[in-house]
């Protein structure tokens, strides 16, 4: 403990100094609150060039008084015999530029993964990592040098409330109807009342039920994207009224991950597919059934249902993943940060309000 | 199921793998990164099969979901695999295999969520390079160029321990969004006025006079495209984002991401646009500009990382001044500066990375000894170093002589070059000697000794560095001459989007490896590099430098600012 | 008169790159970027828009139209209206990734205003 006191204690010094002759060298410019009034005189010089510049291009534009280009009118000509399409942009979407959709699939799982990574809570690593003991180093440097004062009280609450969140997911989560009337702030309550419980049971089955019509029997084939949107409002409306106790048994990373990636397959396969089949990725591969139900389209019809199941689980876990995020990896001015997330909810003996 | 079919495998595969990574980390973590391996091993042997048909000057053309052209109006996706684009992909894998195998043997031990997000987003980005390398088309480029972006915020806050992560993230994330968006309005812009998507089609309805928002749409992709690649004034983002990541998430940054920037702007500013109107011009001062910042900047860097990546601005700076020269040794020099920059950077990163990981420390004044202690690794450097400062024998004398040969009608700008490549020399060695060459009486208190797959990857790499250098003749017959070819005919470009075929021209590159006219210069840049070094090293920082080091404050507001100045030079240069 | 429309998004636009440019709180850059966003979404709509057609959908054309004057172009465009799809999807996603680099680097650096994020400097 002591060499670990003597080594943190070492790098706050050098730390300080090294501050100290940076800031000598930088000088005025390195942005301090409130000062350098260059800035909005430039901010606003420069959007106005921008808007200047914008606005010379937008008007030389084509009006809406001009002819479709060439593309578009081929994209309504073999939207229904190629095709089997009565919705043109559903064709341009999973048909003949579905190696765009393809992309932007993947755009989101990055996005989704981005989240994941970036919301993770601190797990145990077996051997020694540099960055770890430098971003320590940092860590303490930050704090010795901008000063928290002013903002210790609210930090306080804030933390203990963060704690005292934590300890209660053991405890069963007190409904607000339990409550009496005319309780005074804050309403520690996880759910909302029994009205809008209710009200929001039934609104999410028929949202549920909606989003999936929209994806099957809507413009068909296409939809997939709103439909998983969807899907993904209806999980943070349950979410909002239910509590994430209640929740937290269906909305769990270890049960959509699996789904989301099988949605990323799915998509694979079916590009490979065309490939193997047809001789070209995102070819429709098979059969196009009659327009209007849920078989038209062929293969692009499976393309909107993988793509509605990467889309709706890939957003959940990225807004719960967000919700859940934790205070672990930057710990408190007074707190060592080499511990792992979880605490016991050991100081709430302080509080006592409600 | 063609060859030129089967190209859109070769991203796939990768994708698969990313997508699948997550999942696989939880039934054991390094499983994750060996999925990485044989993804990149998968696309690399689709891209080889293909590489041999189209080094041979047979570029394979395919239109993805069967869409192709009618009457010259592409509708669907292209794919062109000409010798510019397989030499990227390729490059992408190859580098992506030896990353994969660092990261297995460095960060096997860290947690498996993290290890799983990790290889999942290299996946996702290395996919993405290997597909904006091949597609021939506006949009799909941008959406590739969005996905690297999405994989690249994550990647940049990985260490979420270090604050500066998470700084780094918010500013790559602020401006590289502002280059989507300026890429996404200036390819929509274009499409709205000329009705075209597929480079080939919107490089023939160029011809004529070119209407304001068809000038203003380039100047956005061009300004989204050069943020990408780093170029000053757009490169606040560089530095910051190579400092807090790992050493192979900031090889893979330097050698592979920034070089989308490129193969953008080559595409759209050299093979698609039409000459004239001061493009080239205005990328040539893009070009010397971020050279002589990035490498004045590296002399004075504290931080090694911080250091590298500022050299990365200074050669991506050097290669658009290749590619803008419109000869064909400057356009040949500055294709093989890009693989090998790829090849020596990422070597350099990899040990960077390694010594930031095993010790800990991270600033140039504190580190060195490594020569002593772990040999390889410093031995490994010093390749690095010799190779990017164009040592014969070495693959930057290849490169770096013929870029200097294609300036040569330009001489200003061969003396900025020459200037750019004697600071950079002194900075690189700078930080061999400071980093890793010379004596350091403590010894360190953490510095363990690299594993296998970092020293695959480490003697991999500096074998390449070498052999690129050694079989230079080759190397410039096979893989530059023919990749040349496509960006000084950009017509002969556009016909093979358009699926009219045809082979490629066979362009001549003049180089003799032991020319007078080669080595006296390469030497007299070295011993004068050694100099400034010798001088930087005893008397710090140059006087000069310090306004520069001023400007850039660490603000986002300001660095957005840098990049609108830049967008607005670019829109009155090209309207003017 | 789409022309007013083109004009709005490009002031928008502008008005989001200057949100960027002076704001030094780090939520009101992130809306910034919301704002160039939702600029592209109403530029590719009044850009994809045809005076007097009617969406590209090939069933029950409205009266006066036959399916065969649809297919012949009387409608908006399509392939600008899934470029904006795209586009939609890409501001979700980066507004997500945008909000947990936010709130990480505000629990780093106690603060969320980006003068104080500027330990990488120089």
């Amino acid at each position: 403990m002591t060499e670990k006191a003597r080594t943190t204690e070492k790098a706050r010094t050098t730390a300080r100094a090294q501050a100290e002759t940076e800031r000598e060298e930088i000088g005025t410019i390195r942005a301090r609150p409130g000062e350098v009034l260059h800035r909005p005189v430039l901010a606003f010089a420069l959007a106005a060039g921008a808007l200047a510049v914008l606005g010379l291009a937008v008007t030389g534009l084509p009006t809406d008084t001009a002819q479709l280009p060439a593309v578009a009118r081929q994209a309504m000509r073999i939207a229904l015999p190629t095709w089997g399409q009565t919705e043109v942009v559903s064709e341009v979407v999973y048909g003949s530029r579905g190696f765009d959709t393809f992309g932007e699939t993947f755009l989101l799982l990055a996005a989704v993964i981005s989240v994941m990574v970036l919301s993770r809570g601190r797990e145990p690593r077996s051997e020694y990592v540099g960055e770890s003991s430098a971003g320590q180093r940092e860590q303490a440097e930050l704090d010795s040098d901008g000063g928290s004062s002013g903002t210790d009280q609210q930090q306080d609450e804030a933390r203990s409330a963060e704690r005292r969140e934590e300890s209660e997911d053991a405890a069963p989560a007190e409904l607000p109807d339990d409550l009496p009337l005319g309780s005074r702030a804050p309403d520690r309550a996880q759910a909302m009342t029994v009205v809008v419980r209710a009200a929001a049971r039934t609104a999410a089955v028929f949202l549920f039920v909606a989003s999936i019509y929209l994806a099957a029997w809507g413009f068909t084939p296409g939809g997939g994207f709103p439909a998983g949107a969807a899907l993904t409002g209806v999980a943070i409306l349950l979410y909002g009224a239910l509590g994430h106790q209640r929740v937290n048994r269906l909305i769990r990373p270890n049960l959509l991950e699996p789904i989301e990636v099988f949605g990323a397959a799915a998509i694979v396969a079916i590009g490979v597919l065309g490939l193997v089949l047809k001789g070209s990725a995102f070819r429709n591969f098979l059969p196009l059934g009659e327009t209007g139900t849920i078989l038209a389209g062929g293969s692009q019809q499976l393309y909107s249902g993988a793509e509605l199941l990467e889309v709706a689980t890939g957003l959940t876990i990225a807004v719960f993943s967000l919700l859940g995020m934790s205070h672990d990896w930057a710990g408190d001015d007074s707190e060592s940060d080499s511990d792992s997330g979880s605490r016991s909810g050991s100081d709430d003996e302080g509080e006592d309000e409600t | 199921m063609t060859l030129a079919g089967s190209l859109p495998l070769a991203v796939a595969a990768p994708l698969l793998g990313g997508a699948l990574s997550p999942l696989v980390a939880r039934l054991h973590r390094r499983l994750a990164l060996v999925v990485g391996l044989l993804s990149m091993a998968a696309s690399g042997l689709v891209l080889g099969l293909a590489a041999s048909r189209v080094y041979r000057g047979h570029p394979l053309v395919h239109y993805l979901s069967g869409q192709g052209p009618s009457h010259g109006q592409v509708l669907g996706i292209t794919f062109v695999a000409d010798p510019l684009g397989i030499s990227f992909a390729l490059l992408t894998v190859l580098i992506g295999f030896f990353l994969f195998s660092a990261l297995l043997s460095e960060f096997g031990e860290i947690g498996e969520k993290e290890l799983g997000g990790l290889a999942a987003l290299c996946q996702l980005l290395l996919a993405a390079l290997i597909a904006a390398a091949l597609t021939a088309d506006t949009i799909n480029l941008f959406v590739w160029f969005e996905v690297a972006a999405l994989a690249s915020y994550g990647l940049t806050g990985f260490f979420l321990e270090r604050p500066i992560a998470l700084e780094a993230a918010f500013k790559m994330a602020v401006l590289t969004s502002m280059a989507g968006f300026a890429v996404f309005l200036g390819a929509a812009m274009l499409y709205a006025d000329r009705g075209a998507l597929n480079f080939g089609q919107l490089h023939a309805s160029l011809a004529g006079p070119l209407p304001r928002p068809v000038l203003v749409g380039f100047a956005l992709l061009i300004a989204g495209f050069a943020t990408k690649a780093g170029l000053a004034p757009f490169h606040g983002w560089l530095p910051d984002a190579h400092t807090p990541v790992p050493g192979a998430v900031s090889a893979l940054f330097s050698a592979l991401m920034v070089n989308l920037g490129v193969i953008g702007l080559v595409r759209c500013g050299v093979q698609v646009f039409p000459s004239g109107h001061r493009m080239l011009g205005l990328l040539t001062a893009f070009g010397l500009v971020s050279a002589l910042l990035g490498a004045l900047l590296a002399l004075v860097q504290d931080d090694l990382k911080r250091l590298l990546a500022w050299d990365t601005v200074s050669q991506m700076g050097l290669l658009m001044l290749g590619f803008a020269s419109a000869t064909a040794e400057g356009t040949a020099g500055a294709v093989l500066h890009l693989v090998n920059h790829a090849l020596f950077k990422a070597l350099l990163f990899l040990c960077a990375g390694a010594v930031v990981h095993a010790t800990g420390m991270t600033s140039l004044s504190q580190l060195g000894g490594i020569l002593q202690r772990r040999p390889l690794v410093a031995i490994a450097f010093t390749v690095g170093v010799l190779s990017i400062s164009g040592v014969p024998g070495f693959n930057g004398y290849v490169s770096l002589d013929l870029l200097h040969a294609g300036l040569e009608h330009e001489q200003p700008v061969l003396w900025a070059a020459r200037l750019a490549q004697v600071i950079t020399v002194a900075a690189l060695f700078r930080a061999a000697w400071l980093g890793f060459l010379r004596r350091r009486r403590e010894p360190y208190e953490h510095l363990a000794a690299p594993r296998s797959g970092m020293r695959l990857s480490l003697i991999g790499l500096g074998v390449l560095c070498v052999s690129f250098g050694v079989f230079g003749y080759s190397i410039i017959r096979v893989v530059a001459g023919p990749a040349a070819a496509t960006v000084l005919h950009p017509e002969r470009y556009a016909a093979l989007a358009l699926g009219r075929g045809g082979g490629l021209p066979v362009v001549p590159v003049e180089f003799s490896y032991f020319g007078a006219k080669e080595v006296v210069p390469a030497l007299v840049e070295l011993a004068l590099g050694l100099l400034l070094c010798l001088a930087v090293v005893r008397y710090g920082e140059p006087a000069p430098i310090r306004p520069l080091r001023r400007l850039h404050t660490g603000s986002v507001n300001d660095y957005a600012m840098f990049a609108t100045v830049g967008v607005l030079v670019c829109a009155v240069t090209l309207l003017a | 008169m789409i022309v007013a429309n083109y004009l709005v998004a490009a002031a928008v636009f502008c008005l989001g790159l200057l949100a960027i440019m002076l704001h030094r709180d780090l939520i009101k850059v992130v809306l910034g970027l919301s704002l160039m966003e939702a600029s592209g979404y109403l530029m590719l709509v009044s850009m994809s828009y045809r005076r007097h057609a009617t969406a590209p959908v090939l069933v029950n054309p409205p009266s006066g139209q036959s399916e065969q004057s649809l297919v012949n172009g009387n409608v908006t465009d399509p392939v600008l209206q899934n470029f904006c799809l795209t586009a939609i999807v890409i501001g979700v996603a980066v507004t997500g990734v945008f909000l947990a680099i936010a709130v990480r680097a505000a629990q780093h650096y106690r603060s969320v205003d980006a003068a104080n994020l500027t330990e990488l400097h120089g």
